[in-house]
């Protein structure tokens, strides 16, 4: 029987929301795939026809989930500073990524990995995918930055906070709030300091 | 060796700019700071704070070098000028810290004769002009709290804040049934930031720790720090000003805003926003003395209320917290600072308020000595701590129309308050550094408005409402 794109699509959403139901309620560690499998009412052999493991499942719901926020910031309109264009596109994205709080842990050590590869099933990582938005929003404030090095600096920054974030304790994750403030405030000044006066 | 001729010629360019600072500069400081997120990590802040002090000592030591090579009133036409810019540069530093530095900030402010006028003029800008948090940071809070953006949750939301807080910013908003709202949000994790601020505080008193009174001095930090750590608290001053507005009826022409419970939360506090001017702009309107004198009466009347109806300290007495309205109503803001008076604490200020009722030199001795801990061959403390309670106590107990606006006797208020910090007699109980602004702050405020009082009637008044029995002070 031929399976049509629709009803996989189906089939892989309802894979995903019995997931997160399920890493909310049980926990992630305590969650197996055959929990997942029979949640979503499939075979667990069709499962692994979708997701290899369960962190590929967290994996997808990040992804989708920072593709919402991209999508959300893009249609606002432009901040005044760089600084605070890019709050709004890290702020947005950890507003989509709340659900996943407590299991995205694997996430930063695979697709957010400063280690992880620029391709991924031959489309652009995550990793890649985030630096691009924030070189475009750079663009927009007059800054054109290509080095590696600025890359790198930022991308420890992000994930640095969004480590933080996945383990913050103070009320409302307002830490990382502030964290994330100091961050960017650091990264669009020496952006800017590195644009002003290039070595 | 370089000569003092070579050194001033090696000192930075833009000191030699001669003339004060002009708004734009001032309103390029606050810009800029508003670019800069509150540092909250303490590695950070005692950076900045170390810095500030370089700036300022270099600031003096720049006008010593020079002022040996000028003449007298070139002399003091350069110290003005090092005043404006060692405030500037404190500006720029304190709206970037903001936290307790902030606080230091107003507490100066209130000394108009400690510190030079455009010292402190400018230090006034504290109150009510520093920068905002960026709208972006802001919207992220209010979401946090409200679970819903500003936009939303507000029929308008002004994305200006009107007035800085020292652990937040103020927002004028609309709520949908149509009120005028005053929206304050805090600086995420600012409440530990503020506790950072003392711990670096401390370091710089090290100094002082070789004195005998070196851990009276820190029990009154840690006081203090744990009174900011209750301000940040909204929860609680919500609860403070719903039990002050209570104390205040119409015919009393005080005004406390109401709270909006449904949109306050720990970090959000949402009241009702009060028209008026603040004491700067009210002088400014040139009132009469009368007028004058009764925004000096409501003030006084006002805090007695809460203190002996109410049972609570109000701290915070800076120009920024009180409001001249309209039909010479007066509006008191800011119900973060309140200490309850209370337990040992309620003891104590009774026995204060028997010296303070009865004058006798005997019961303020018994207080003083009570309070600060004083032993009985400690007598040169013992006269200070006299003749200062005897300042702060005598327009109370002497009775009669007191001119709050006598210069000579401000200045001799501040004379003492310095001696007794120059001989660094510190010692007292841990919430003294809190009463002691207070008291300056309000004596501050009369002075300014040149207000004519006879405070001992309020103070009755407000006594025999509550039905206190006070007869045993006879004896």
């Amino acid at each position: 029987m031929r399976i049509t794109a629709e009803e996989k699509e189906a089939t892989r959403q309802r894979i995903e929301a019995a997931a997160l139901e399920l890493f909310r309620t049980r926990g992630f560690e305590a969650t197996t795939t055959r929990d997942i499998a029979k949640a979503a009412q499939i075979a667990t052999g069709t499962l692994f026809n979708y997701f290899v493991a369960k962190e590929t499942i967290v994996a997808a719901l990040a992804e989708e989930g920072l593709a919402k926020a991209h999508a959300t910031v893009e249609k606002q309109p432009a901040a005044e500073t760089l600084e605070e264009s890019l709050f709004t596109l890290v702020a947005a994205e950890l507003r989509q990524l709340r659900p996943l709080r407590k299991f995205i842990t694997p996430v930063l050590e695979t697709a957010l990995c400063p280690l992880a590869s620029a391709t991924q099933n031959g489309e652009a990582s995550l990793r890649v995918r985030h630096l691009e938005t924030v070189a475009r929003i750079a663009r927009a404030h007059g800054v054109a930055e290509n080095s590696p090095v600025a890359w790198q600096v930022y991308w420890s920054l992000y994930s640095g906070v969004l480590a933080h974030w996945a383990a913050d304790k103070s009320p409302k994750q307002e830490d990382t709030l502030a964290l994330l403030d100091n961050s960017l405030h650091m990264f669009a000044a020496w952006l800017q300091d590195a644009a002003a006066e290039p070595l | 060796m370089a000569t003092v001729t070579e050194l001033i010629a090696a000192l930075p360019e833009e000191d030699l700019a001669i003339g004060s600072p002009s708004a734009k500069e001032i309103s390029d400081v606050l810009s800029r700071a508003s670019q800069q997120p509150v540092p909250v990590g303490r590695f950070r802040r005692l950076t900045a704070l170390g810095t500030l002090q370089a700036k300022i000592g270099a600031a003096y030591l720049f006008h010593w070098l020079r002022g040996f090579f000028k003449s007298a009133d070139e002399n003091k036409r350069l110290l003005a000028e090092t005043h404006w810019k060692t405030a500037l540069r404190m500006l720029d530093s304190m709206t970037y810290l903001r936290g307790a530095v902030m606080k230091v900030g107003q507490t100066l402010a209130t000394f108009p004769d400690i510190a030079p006028p455009e010292f402190v003029e400018t230090l006034q800008k504290l109150h009510f002009d520093a920068p905002p948090m960026h709208w972006s940071l802001l919207k992220e809070m209010v979401n946090n709290e409200l679970c819903d953006d500003p936009e939303s949750v507000f029929a308008s939301f002004d994305k200006q804040a009107f007035a800085a807080a020292s652990l937040g910013q103020v927002h004028g908003a609309t709520l949908k049934s149509g009120e005028e709202v005053a929206v304050k949000i805090q600086y995420p994790g600012i409440a530990r930031a503020v506790e950072s601020d003392f711990r670096n505080l401390t370091l710089f008193l090290l100094p002082a720790r070789l004195t005998k009174d070196w851990e009276s001095t820190k029990d009154q930090f840690a006081d203090l720090s744990r009174r900011l750590a209750l301000e940040a608290d909204y929860e609680l001053e919500a609860a403070n000003l719903r039990k002050a507005a209570a104390l205040f009826h119409e015919e009393d022409g005080i005004v406390i805003p109401r709270v909006y419970p449904q949109w306050s939360t720990a970090r959000v506090l949402t009241m009702e926003r009060l028209p008026g001017i603040h004491l700067r702009e009210y002088l400014d309107t040139h009132p009469s003395q009368e007028e004058r004198t009764e925004v000096g009466r409501k003030i006084l009347r006002a805090w007695y209320r809460m203190m002996y109806a109410g049972k609570m300290f109000y701290v915070d007495v800076h120009p920024g917290n009180l409001l001249m309205m309209e039909g010479g109503r007066l509006g008191v803001l800011d119900f973060g600072f309140i200490m309850p008076i209370e337990g040992e604490e309620g003891e104590l200020f009774r026995k204060m308020d028997r010296a303070l009722t009865t004058g006798r030199i005997e019961d303020r001795l018994a207080a003083n000595k009570e309070w600060c801990n004083l032993r009985d061959d400690e007598t040169d403390r013992i006269n200070l701590h006299e003749q200062y309670a005897d300042w702060c106590w005598r327009p109370r107990y002497c009775g009669g129309v007191f001119d709050f606006g006598n210069e000579t006797d401000f200045r001799e208020g501040i004379r003492l308050f310095t001696e007794m910090f120059r001989r660094r007699y510190s010692r007292a109980r841990p919430n003294t550094p809190a009463i002691a602004r207070c008291q300056f702050a309000w004596r501050s405020m009369l002075y300014q408005l040149k207000a004519k009082i006879n405070i001992r009637d309020i103070a009755e008044e407000e006594v025999k409402a509550t039905g206190w029995d006070r007869s045993e002070y006879a004896e």
